[in-house]
């Protein structure tokens, strides 16, 4: 296996799936966190977004995600610029487009493993039945079928984030955001976590993760480093792999 | 999936909307159960007062209905001296010839006192009255005899005496004893019974009764009496009462008093309303309190899951979705105090019946009102807590832990 790094912006790819233009964001303060982000992201592409604590990662995750729009600039996931949606369609486009997958894992207290997952196609309409069955087919492909009707206080943290990876999934969703989702794990189970995530880019899902850890970045395939709100590198790394 | 598709909202179904609340509620049992509480009392105050009272005058109606609401009394009205005057010996044939009226009975005061002995010193007369009756006295006020049978034709004629409720319990006849004697104006007399309690003419209960032609002969009483009882038909009670005075009394009608005795009764399911609205005033107040405590719980509620909230969004859920879930969770919190609260106030009413020997009634209007007010107090509740967690921008949800 060989990796052939080039430290150029690599061709904007013909099917984009999500691209930021101009983004800036500024918080009431006034604090302007991203000076201009431009950066577009490939159907199918497993990229991690790395830089220092601070330096406006989560709000750019929370950009990409729909969760809130930039101050200008423009976000646009399969070419629609999100701006132009309602509150309801912005909703419609993360239950169906979108998984989430968070540091704090945020499972709800009191709920089983698979009615967490099952949370996660609520949203879309899809009826108790079908999301129960999804769920736990879910959480058997994410190497948890043995702990389908555990609350989430009976689970360890790998445990916990598997669940949260599982819940993200299980909509079908194009694009996977993951803000630090090794950041509460140790080494060993954020290697696990990150091969799941790997595994899920491998059935053509769009992967995007967010990490403070070079050492998680670079095991994606691109790295965006930022640092005090401007992309200073875009690193793709093509792997030859010997089939 | 395509674009066009993403963008079409897709609508929470209700039981998902009920059940996503329910799920809130089920992860804090404790707090829910405590919560609900206060709407609980509330409507139990509610429902057991409006059960108790409806029981209660059921059994008044019931027993206004047995008794008759067209029963009148005639009465000569206070004289100046304040003595009260007997009515002229022409009003009983007067009356029966008032086409409405079915029947009528009298009774006439005699100035003597009732004894269980001549031993006894004759001040104690107990408030025993000694009255002279119509044999058809009984049947008019719609009574009945506890023990023994009332006077008859031939008894009227001899010295035997029938016991009011009362009065024989101050005579010291806790049962009746065939050919007991009392002592009236120094003459022995049989007792021939007992009457059960009279709701409508109280002091017959008061009373030993003796017929007519046995107090002319004893006491030497002219047979006019003092009060006359009057049936009538039941839709021309008033008609009757009106031309009554005149009619006993054509030169002095205003010496008449005519009343209805089951006023007093009505008065009596009147007088449970008043007491009602006090207690049914707590019972709001009780609502009250459970209305805030529930507002109360939702506001900490939504504080404390700001993270949940947060996730949900970015899950996609809508404004609506979570504004409807809390407003859901408040909604059945307060639900479930309503129908506790019924459930509850039922059962108090039950014992209330069962203890009384009444018959149980519980309104529908306070079951639906019981439940109908809790919901809305519940909707009023959350709403505020709703909005607001409805209005938390999805990355401050997210950004607080
Ligand atoms: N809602 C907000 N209001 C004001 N400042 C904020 C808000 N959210 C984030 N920030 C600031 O923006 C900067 C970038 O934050 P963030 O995007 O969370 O960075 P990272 O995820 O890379 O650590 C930080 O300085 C943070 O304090
Ligand atoms: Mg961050």
């Amino acid at each position: 296996m060989t990796a052939v790094v080039t430290s150029v912006q690599p061709d904007a790819p013909s099917d984009a799936v999500m691209e930021l233009v101009g983004v800036r964001k500024t918080y009431p303060g006034p604090v302007e966190v991203l000076h201009g982000i431009d950066l577009t992201i490939g159907r199918g592409e497993l990229l991690s977004i790395v830089g220092p604590s601070g330096s406006g990662k989560s709000t750019m995750l929370h950009l990409m995600g729909t969760l809130d729009l930039p101050t200008t600039g423009s976000v646009l996931i399969d070419g629609v610029d999100v701006a132009t949606l309602s509150d309801r369609q912005l909703s419609s486009f993360r239950a169906r487009t979108l998984g989430f997958v968070f540091q704090q894992f945020y499972l709800i207290d009191g709920v089983s493993a698979v009615d967490n997952v099952a949370n996660g196609l609520l949203y879309s309409g899809v009826a108790l039945g079908k999301r129960r069955s999804a769920a736990v087919a879910a959480l058997k492909r994410v190497g948890l079928g043995h702990r389908l009707y555990s609350p989430p206080a009976k689970l360890s943290g790998g445990e916990r984030q598997r669940v949260a990876i599982a819940r993200a999934l299980i909509a079908r969703p194009a694009i996977v955001l993951a803000d630090e989702p090794t950041g509460s794990l140790d080494t060993q189970t954020g290697q696990e976590v990150l091969s799941l995530l790997r595994e899920l880019n491998g059935d053509g899902t769009t992967v995007i993760v967010i990490t403070h850890d070079p050492a998680v970045a670079k095991a994606m395939d691109r790295q965006v480093t930022i640092r005090d709100g401007l992309i200073v590198s875009d690193v793709a790394r093509t792997l030859e792999v010997a089939r | 999936m395509s674009t066009a598709a993403a963008v079409r909202p897709a609508r929470l179904s209700l039981t998902d909307t009920v059940r996503v609340g329910a799920s809130g509620l089920s992860a804090r049992p404790l707090r829910s159960l405590l919560s609900a509480l206060g709407i609980a009392i509330g409507i139990a105050a509610v429902t057991s007062v409006l059960g108790i009272s409806a029981s209660s005058q059921a059994a008044l109606i019931a027993q206004l209905d047995s008794l008759g609401t067209n029963l009148l009394q005639v009465q000569a009205g206070q004289t100046f001296g304040g003595s009260t005057s007997s009515l002229p010996l022409t009003a009983e044939p007067m009356i029966s010839r008032i086409a409405p009226v079915q029947v009528e009975s009298s009774v006439a005061t005699v100035s003597a006192n009732a004894y269980r002995t001549h031993y006894i010193p004759s001040g104690e007369t107990n408030g025993i009255q000694v009255k002279a009756a119509k044999t058809n006295l009984l049947q008019t006020l719609a009574g009945s005899m506890s023990e023994g049978s009332f006077l008859t034709s031939a008894t009227e004629n001899y010295p035997v005496v029938v016991l009011g409720d009362v009065a024989a319990q101050r005579l010291g006849f806790d049962h009746w004893i065939p050919n007991s004697l009392v002592d009236i104006g120094g003459q022995e007399y049989v007792v021939a019974g007992i009457m059960s309690p009279m709701p409508l003419a109280p002091d017959i209960d008061r009373s030993a009764l003796m017929g007519y032609p046995q107090a002319t002969k004893a006491f030497g009483m002219s047979s006019a009496p003092t009060t006359v009882y009057v049936r009538t038909s039941p839709d021309q009670v008033d008609a009757v009462g009106g031309v009554l005075p005149a009619t006993v009394n054509p030169p002095n009608p205003n010496e008449v008093t005519v009343s209805q005795p089951s006023d007093a009764l009505s008065a009596r399911i009147a007088a449970n309303d008043a007491f009602n609205s006090l207690f049914l005033g707590l019972g709001a107040v009780a609502l009250l309190v459970g209305g805030v405590g529930i507002a109360n719980v939702m506001v900490i509620s939504v504080l404390e899951r700001r993270s949940e909230i947060g996730l949900r969004r970015a899950l996609g859920a809508t404004k609506g979705n979570v504004r409807n879930q809390f407003l859901a969770e408040s909604l059945l919190l307060a639900g479930a105090g309503g129908v506790a609260g019924v459930a509850l106030g039922i059962i108090i009413t039950l014992i209330y019946a069962t203890t009384r020997n009444v018959q149980l009634v519980v309104p529908v209007s306070a079951v639906a009102g019981g439940i109908a007010i809790s919901l809305l107090l519940g909707g009023i509740a959350g709403l505020y807590p709703a909005i607001r967690a409805a209005r938390l921008s999805p990355t401050d949800a997210l950004r607080s832990v």
